[in-house]
This record gives structure tokens, sequence and C-alpha cells, in this order.
């Protein structure tokens, strides 16, 4: 132990803190985004207005386009289309290991749909937990980092000396003590957020990363355990002959009789084979679970087979937290309250990389380590150029061609190419002004985008379009927060002697 | 209805955070430049209590134990950073604001019952 049991908590705060620092802002800020997964998805597919479509009907269109499009395929995924997404979406695959196919189909026609292509609000998703890596690498790796951030969190609590006395301070006028300040009140504040953000995160991944319960006691059939635990329904084995599927829309409207409303999407396991199994998933009902209830058909005669059981404790419990990492039970108000509980995790990891550096900034006519600089490069290009590169994304999503070949691949690509360039871009300004060019630079392209919005497809208020007035709002608003922040941040810069005004060292920063 | 409940929620807690702060020397010199004599203190500590108190027995009572105290904490949470931009912006306007937040808290009592 060095010098002491809290001594050595703030080390490992700050240690573990630094190295998963800019995955996990990145994680905090794209999950933070997916709470508007939906929101996001509409507003970059403009050309569709919100339309109900019979799902019977979409199911058998949805079959008879993944008939044509792979005649031997092993699995099927069909999303049904919803007002606020009236698209049928499929997924299909030959092999468990990939590659997976998907399309958008139009419910009308069955075909492939003329709305713009672009991944919307779901690259977001996919990015929060798999860093646009393939699936398996980005997901150990936010996995580790959630891991890690729970050590932060925890070594963080012991680390605080005060947490009830200076609850609600922030002495934003002074230099290092206001970045500390901030990082306890953010972290603080949103406390039981951040715990149970993280903590239902690594459960959700769980099951891929500790699997060796279920394999060493169901020994190769897996799926048994689902079926056991209550969260799937019991399904057929492929018999290996050639056979056909009853029309899927048959299965949809029992489902509808069964539960009085239509499912969210239909699976079909081997669809070419003579003893299909259909399952029709539904919407979670009202709860805090997240336990989509399942039934099971015959997908040779279209006869039920049977529906998932309940859910017993362990399973339950597991349901339960995955429920609360998704706040889908979430109406409009508590959802703002979740977005902002997202924020403040976001703005924690910030000033915590902030204050890292703030706290070992040399002193005097000390010449900078290498190792500062590259905390200092990173610190700016993750928390200048990821919401860059997300403006950038929007942006991109109204002004490319929407011919474009492989459209919604160049949406992402200007993503990261817009990340990238800030990045560079910001090794290369002085450290004096990079954050407040930076923040100015990403404001600017935030409060672009509702005008670059409204000017390529017309579609704004006063032409009487009010669908994407929230989206619009939250884009001005976060345009307005980063200006301040550049503001300030250029403030800083011009006051003089920061160090004296500070009046802590580093060394006192992290005891405090 | 969910959003007054959260409505509700909101107003109590940041009346009771409130009362909660300026219980602490250092928020009630901000406030009122002078620190609380310690039956002041007190009486703001019990205030502040009470309010968070009241909040939670809204919430579960309302919204019941599945969603109520995810409902308290997100409220607890937005709350308290409204206490902390109200200290560290306007903290003059912190008492005002509070005593704001109770007839608040009133009207949106028998809507959320209603609804």
């Amino acid at each position: 132990m060095r010098q002491g049991f809290r001594q050595s908590m703030a080390w490992l705060h700050a240690w573990s803190g630094l190295v998963v620092g800019w995955v996990l802002f990145c994680v905090f800020v794209t999950g933070t985004a997916s709470y508007y997964r939906t929101e996001i998805s509409q507003w970059m597919r403009p050309e569709l207005a919100e339309t109900a479509s019979d799902p019977a009907r979409s199911a058998d269109l949805a079959a008879a386009y993944l008939q044509r499009a792979m005649p031997d395929a092993t699995g099927w995924y069909i999303e049904l289309p919803k007002p606020e997404k009236p698209l049928i979406g499929v997924m299909w695959w030959k092999s468990l290991e990939g590659p997976f196919h998907q399309a958008l189909l139009d419910p009308a026609t069955g075909t492939p749909t003329k709305a713009r292509d672009t991944r919307g609000g779901d690259f977001l998703y996919r990015f929060h937990f798999e860093l646009g890596m393939p699936p398996l690498w980005g997901r150990w790796i936010v996995g580790t980092c959630a891991l890690v951030m729970l050590v932060a969190l925890v070594s963080g609590i012991v680390t605080h000396r005060r947490i009830f006395a200076d609850f609600f301070t922030f002495r934003r006028r002074r230099s290092q003590r206001g970045w500390l300040d901030a990082h306890n009140v953010f972290g603080v504040l949103a406390l039981p957020f951040h715990l149970m953000i993280t903590y239902t995160g690594l459960v959700t991944l769980a099951p891929m990363y500790m699997p060796w319960g279920v394999v060493s006691a169901y020994k190769g059939d897996e799926m048994r355990f689902y079926v056991d635990s209550g969260l799937m329904p019991e399904l057929r084995a492929p018999s290996g002959k050639p056979g056909t599927l009853a029309p899927l829309s048959g299965m949809v409207a029992q489902g509808i009789a069964a539960r009085g409303e239509a499912p969210e999407g239909v699976s079909v396991f081997n669809p070419a084979d003579a003893t299909p199994s259909v399952l029709a998933v539904f919407e979670e009902p009202h709860g805090l679970a997240h336990e989509h209830p399942q039934i099971a058909f015959d997908g040779a005669t279209g006869a039920m087979l049977g529906s998932n059981g309940a859910t017993r404790a362990a399973a339950k419990t597991s349901t339960v937290m995955l429920g609360l990492h998704e706040g889908h039970f979430a109406g409009a108000a508590l959802r703002v309250l979740f977005f902002l509980c997202g924020v403040m995790g976001a703005a924690t990891v910030a000033t915590g990389l902030v204050l890292w550096a703030v706290a070992r900034a040399p002193q005097g006519a000390e010449a900078e380590g290498f190792g500062l600089r590259l905390v200092r490069t990173l610190n700016v290009g993750t928390i200048v150029g990821l919401p860059a590169g997300i403006a950038a994304y929007f942006l991109a999503n109204r002004l490319l061609p929407l011919d474009l070949a492989a459209r919604a691949d160049w949406e992402v690509g200007t993503f990261f190419g817009a990340w990238a360039l800030v990045a560079v871009a910001g090794a290369l300004r002085p450290a004096e002004s990079v954050w407040r060019e930076g923040l100015g630079l990403v404001g600017g392209l935030f409060l672009a985008v509702p005008v670059v919005g409204a000017l390529t497809t017309g579609l704004h208020p006063l032409a009487g379009e009010t669908r994407f007035l929230g989206f619009d709002a939250a884009m001005i608003a976060l345009g307005i927060l980063l200006g301040l922040a550049a503001r300030k941040a250029g403030q800083a810069r011009l006051r003089p002697a920061l160090r004296a005004d500070a009046g802590i060292t580093g060394g006192e920063a992290l005891r405090a | 209805m969910t959003a007054i409940v959260v409505g509700l929620n909101l107003a109590l807690c940041f009346a009771g955070l409130s009362a909660l702060a300026l219980s602490l020397d250092r928020h009630h010199r901000d406030a009122f430049l002078v620190r609380p004599g310690a039956a002041r203190a007190r009486t703001l500590r019990i205030a502040g209590w009470s309010g968070i108190g009241l909040s939670f027995v809204a919430a579960v009572a309302l919204e019941g134990w599945n969603f109520g105290p995810v409902q308290w904490i997100g409220a607890l949470t937005g709350a308290a950073l409204l206490v902390v931009a109200f200290l560290s912006y306007r903290p003059g306007w912190l008492r005002p604001a509070a005593l704001l937040a109770l007839p608040i808290a009133l009207v949106a009592l028998p809507l959320a019952l209603n609804g």
C-alpha cells in the first residue's frame, strides 16, 4: 500500500479511469443518444410519414422476398412495420457464424424501400456496445472497460472524502478546483444511475463473457437453457429433408387472436426444411423487465406449438436488469431524466480525463512530457472528435446524394472521417486555444443540422411540418451548450496565473 | 399520468434538496451572506429530509414499487442538478425557487391522483 488506503484508492481511481476513459466517453455518449434511437431513425428517413400497415400481409411479403433472396437460408428475422417505422426489416443468414444479410422493405409492395439508404439511430445504438468493430471484439472491449468503470466508481467513492459536505459544491470560478468539483457533482448526483447502468450493462452481456456455466450444464444444447429458464418456447429440430413453409400471415393472425396485439417480429428457423419453426415475438408488456412474450408455431402446418413459460427469480433478475438498462418502460418525462443522467455520465468521464491532465500540467518553464501530451491529444480527439463525428453523420444524411451507391456506408464513413479529421487537427493546434476552437466548431456543426435539414428537405415548422421539432430543438440545445463551453474555455485561457488561482497541486486535487 | 408524477417528484425533491443545501454553512453563506444558526440549520435539515421522504412516498404510492423508486431516483438526480445550477449561478434565487416548488407540488398532487 502506498501511504494509506485512501491514497492508494485515489491512485487506482486516477489510473483506472484514464485507461478506459476514452472508450467510456464514447459508450456513454452513443448510449445516451440511443434513448432516442427511434426518433433519430425517424429524422434520418424523412420520406416516411407515420402510417399503419397490415402485419399479416407484411409477413407474407417479407417471406416472398426472403425466399427469392436466399432459397437455402437457415434463418430469417422479420421485423414487422410500426407506425413510427413503417418499414419491414428483414434479416437472413445461412450460418449463425454469419454473414448476416439485411434489407428494408416497403410494406405496400414488399420491395426494397425507396426511403434514403441509412443506418439511422441503429448505427449509434450498435456503436454503443460494439464501437463499430467486429461485434465480438467490440463487445469484449466495451465489457472490459465497463468492468474497469465499476472499479473506478467504487474507488472514486472511497477517494471522495466529503460526499455529503460537498454534495452541492461547484466552485466554477476556480480552474482546477472547478474541474474537480464538476467531476464530483456529475459523478455523485447521478451516482445511482452510473452504478446501475454500468452494472446492468455488464449483466446484459454476461452470458457472452461467462458462458461456462450454461455450456457445462447443457453440453452442446445451450438452446435448452433458454427454454428451461422461460425465455423462449421449445422449437423443433430440422429434419434435413426439404419442405415448404406455410403462409406466415395465418400464424401472425393466430398470434394476434391469442394476445390481442400484433407481434413486433417473426423469427423463422430452417425455412426450407420439412420441419421449420416460426416464432412470433411480441412487444414487452409494461413493466421493468425486458421479457418478450413469444409463441412458437409449426412452420409446415401453421399449428401453434406453445409459448414461453414464466421466468423464475434468477432469469427474472436478469431480464429486469436488461429492462432497467434499456429504459424502454420510461415515458417521455422519465426518458428526459434518463437522458440527462447519461449526459452527466459522459460529463463525469470527460471532466475526469481533463482533470487528469490539468492536475499534471508542468509548473512554470518545465517542459511537457510525452505522456501528458498524448493524454491531452487523446482527450481533445475523443471529447471534441466524437460529437463532431455525430454531427457530421447527421449532416451527411441530408447532404449526400440520394442515389449514391452504398449510401449508408458513406454516412458511417463521414462519421469516422470527421472524427479523425478533428482529432488530427486538434493534435496540431496549440494547447491554449484547441478547446475553444474545437468546441466552437462542434457547436456550429450541431446548429447547422436543423438548418441543413430544413433547406434540403423543405420539412420545417414554417412549412407546417412539426414531426422533427423535438430533434431540431435537441440539436439547437446541444449547439448552444457546446458554444457556451467554447466561450468558457476561451475565458479560462485569458485568466492569468491559473495555478496560483487554483491554489492546490495535482496531488492535493486527487486527495481532495 | 406519469409525467405529472415525475413533475410532482421533481418539485418535492427540489424543495427538499434546496433546504438540505441551505442547511450547510457554505451554501447558506452563498445565499444569505451569513452562517445559519444551529436551530435554523436543524429546521432546514428536517424540512429537507421530509421533502425527499415525501417524494419517495408519493412515487411509490402513485407508481407502485416497480416504477416508483426508479422514477424517484431519476427525479432526485434532476432536482439536485438544478440546485447546483442555482447555487453556482444565482444562489440568491434558491430559496424563492424552492418555495415556489411547494405550491407546484400541491397543484400536481390532485392532478396525479385523478390522472
